[in-house]
């Protein structure tokens, strides 16, 4: 069972009512928001009906609204070591 | 009017040119092929999961030829029957870089 991964890239501005509705029923609410279902025939009827407004792509699971944020943030450049904390509490007793 | 330029005026002065540059036919056709790449991901994945299929897909190829098989003609202008020679630039179609208009009407 693998999934969609939607994503609206041009907004259904000007466009008639029924593409901005098919959008909302994705679960599509503003550009560049990316969502996930199940491939299904309706599902792939949904997203024919606003191919030139979305990409798309197959991914074997869904990953959660967090998971796909953290593709789009860049490396800190630092990491905390895990025994700073440590070291700190010794330095204060 | 916020500001009196010659198209807000009066007048008959649209400054829409007659065909598209190099570069919006450029873009044309990256959009033509993101299209065709959206299809084909979603034909595929239903033939993966099952040998399933959708009508729309089955009835996009059959009717739409794919962007390397169009003829330029296609890809730029769009029929008209009120255009001399029936033709016109298909930036004239209103939200014309969000629709597939691919296919002429039978006999032209």
């Amino acid at each position: 069972m693998s999934y969609f991964r939607i994503t609206l890239i041009r907004s259904a501005i000007g466009l008639p009512a029924k593409s901005g509705n098919v959008l909302k029923a994705l679960g599509l609410r503003k550009r560049m928001a990316t969502v996930f279902h199940p491939v299904t025939p309706s599902v792939a009827g949904q997203i024919m009906k606003v191919k030139e407004l979305v990409a798309v792509s197959e991914v074997d699971k869904p990953l959660t609204k967090e998971e796909v944020h953290q593709e789009r943030v860049p490396d800190a450049g630092f990491y905390v070591e895990s025994r700073a904390e440590d070291m700190r509490k010794k330095q204060d007793f | 009017m916020f500001r009196p330029t010659a198209p807000l005026s009066g007048g008959l002065l649209w400054k829409i040119p007659w065909r598209l540059s190099p570069m919006q036919k450029a873009r044309q056709r990256k959009r033509l092929r993101l299209v065709d790449k959206v299809v084909d991901t979603v034909s595929t994945a239903l033939q993966n999961n099952g040998g399933m299929t959708a009508k729309a897909v089955e009835r996009w190829y059959q009717e739409m030829p794919r962007e390397e098989e169009m003829l330029p003609k296609d890809k730029y202008t769009i029929f008209d029957r009120k255009e001399k020679k029936y033709r016109k630039g298909i930036h004239k179609l209103p939200k014309w870089t969000r629709l597939s208009q691919r296919v002429n009407p039978p006999g032209f």
